[in-house]
């Protein structure tokens, strides 16, 4: 692993060109260019303030401003979905490229996640209009919170991606099974509910919660959140879990994308 | 000292497509041989030396692995046996419009490939006017509008110019002079011919014998997954004929 880690960085000036087509390819057709990336996950926080916040009345226990954090959540949830999607075809879908010239291979998956975190960018001058409306206060949370939570998440979607990239090579069909299963990590994510209702449920038996703990989502969503809410900071078993979930998924992405390598060469 | 060094090399592929394969067997068993999939041999025990500035052509039939030893030596295929050792980077000439993103202008593109085959920014301002110059009038013409507008021979003129400009020292070169009108083919010849004088490395693989002949002093005759004669272009092609016929 060491060695194509080294490979990857040895050529960040190919990603980079690569991260720029994409992005230039992306938007130079669309009148509203990178809006778009801000106006889904602003009309998503909508619905689900319109569904939960008003029809339902959530309250958080601390007694912040519930838009404020869903909005502390969605933008990266924005990214992971579209990071996700897109990484499926990130071999596929410029096969002659991959087999033609010789990169490492690692850098098509990795660059969409990439492309998606420049998305993710473009919507944290929104995020922090959006705190001063919603008066949350930033605090040295706010500073410790963000880059913690980008960079587990950075290291959560590389190992994702290079496992999807790969697969969706030898099983195309895996391209609808990861929408499934995106839509249902959304909601087996604090991004619009707060953590606090899972640990109070009483409908959840015990191995239920244990499950839902070990998702390294939960770490991460909690660490968007507390940047603005100082409540909600993860406590220290769920932080650690979501480290080495992240870590391990990485590491096991990558390996995977290893072994698969020389079946999806001559596959493509 | 050897540029190419090919030492019992070996790829299996897989008759038809694995793409219906279990995801547990794909995870558990990786590239290890599996069960039930019929498998056959494009290349094994392959071991040759290429010598920094030769230029060989590689004679053989239809899917006899001819592209496959190319893509192998490119390192986009990675050999399931043996091993590739190069001495330094490849100018791959396999699929010319490789890399090519149809909605950027044909300026775009070539900072675009440029970069992909490893030209720094610095090395392109430099190189740039020469790029375009040898891309032809046409190129030039619609330099400014996007390469899905432009023909695909256009296309494999700008593609080719821009891997000529490569400073790498061994070029691969798969059938690509077969494409292109006769004025741009003459212009493929003196490239080709300015580039071996350069002393780079060549690898041709081609059907054409005057090509053959033209450029390459040494050839490879491979049939049925082996090397089977590794001598002068002439012999290689004479028992590539004799085979042929029989």
């Amino acid at each position: 692993m060491g060695h194509s880690v080294v490979a990857v960085w040895s050529h960040r000036s190919v990603l980079r060109t690569l991260v720029r087509r994409d992005l230039t390819l992306k938007y130079q057709q669309s009148i509203l260019g990178y809006l778009w990336s801000l106006i889904e996950p602003l009309t998503m926080a909508l619905i689900y303030w319109f569904i939960f916040g008003l029809l339902f009345n959530t309250r958080l226990v601390s007694g912040g401003s519930y838009p404020m954090f869903i909005i502390s959540g969605i933008f990266a949830w924005a990214w992971f979905n579209s990071a996700i999607n897109e990484s499926t075809g990130a071999l596929t879908s410029q096969s002659g490229l991959v087999t033609t010239i010789n990169l490492p291979r690692e850098i098509f998956p990795i660059g969409r996640v990439i492309g998606r975190f420049f998305e993710f960018l473009a919507g944290v001058p929104i995020l922090l209009a959006c705190a001063v409306i919603f008066d949350a206060r930033a605090s040295w949370r706010t500073f410790v919170a963000l880059p913690l939570a980008v960079a587990m998440q950075f290291i959560l979607l590389i190992g994702i991606s290079l496992l999807l990239s790969a697969l969706t090579v030898m099983l195309r069909d895996i391209e609808r099974f990861v929408r499934l299963i995106t839509r249902v990590l959304f909601y087996a994510a604090p991004i619009i509910y707060p953590l606090s209702k899972v640990f109070e449920s009483t409908a959840l038996p015990r191995w239920a919660k244990e499950l839902y703990l070990a998702n390294p989502l939960v770490g991460i969503f909690q660490l968007y959140h507390a940047a603005w809410f100082p409540l909600e900071w993860p406590p220290r078993r769920i932080l650690i879990t979501a480290m080495i979930g992240c870590a391990a998924v990485a590491a096991a992405g990558w390996r995977a994308f290893r072994k698969l390598e020389p079946s999806v060469l001559k596959e493509l | 000292m050897s540029m190419i060094r090919i030492r019992d090399l070996g790829i299996e592929f897989h008759q038809g497509r694995r793409r219906h394969m279990r995801l547990r067997e794909l995870l558990f068993y990786g590239r290890k041989r599996m069960p039930h999939h019929p498998t056959f041999w494009p290349l094994r025990h392959v071991s040759f030396d290429i010598a920094a500035g030769e230029a060989v052509g590689v004679v053989g039939r239809n899917g006899t692995g001819k592209s496959t030893l190319l893509k192998l030596i490119a390192g986009v295929l990675v050999p399931d046996e043996g091993r590739v050792s190069l001495g330094g980077k490849v100018a791959p000439l396999l699929e010319l419009s490789a890399g090519f993103a149809y909605d950027l202008t044909g300026r775009e593109n070539v900072h675009l490939v440029g970069a992909l085959h490893g030209i720094t920014s610095a090395q392109m301002r430099k190189k740039f006017d020469r790029i375009v110059e040898f891309a032809g009038e046409q190129v030039q013409r619609s330099l400014d509008s996007p390469v899905r507008h432009y023909s695909s021979g256009m296309r494999v003129r700008l593609g080719f110019s821009v891997i000529a400009q490569l400073e790498h020292p061994i070029l691969l070169v798969d059938e690509v002079m077969a494409v292109g009108d006769a004025e741009f083919r003459a212009k493929c010849y003196d490239t080709m011919e300015n580039l071996l004088a350069e002393g780079r490395t060549l690898v041709l693989v081609s059907h054409n014998e005057e090509d053959l002949t033209r450029f390459c002093t040494r050839g490879l005759f491979i049939d049925d997954g082996g090397l089977r004669a590794d001598g002068s272009m002439s012999d290689a092609l004479r028992d590539y004929k004799e085979a042929v016929s029989v």
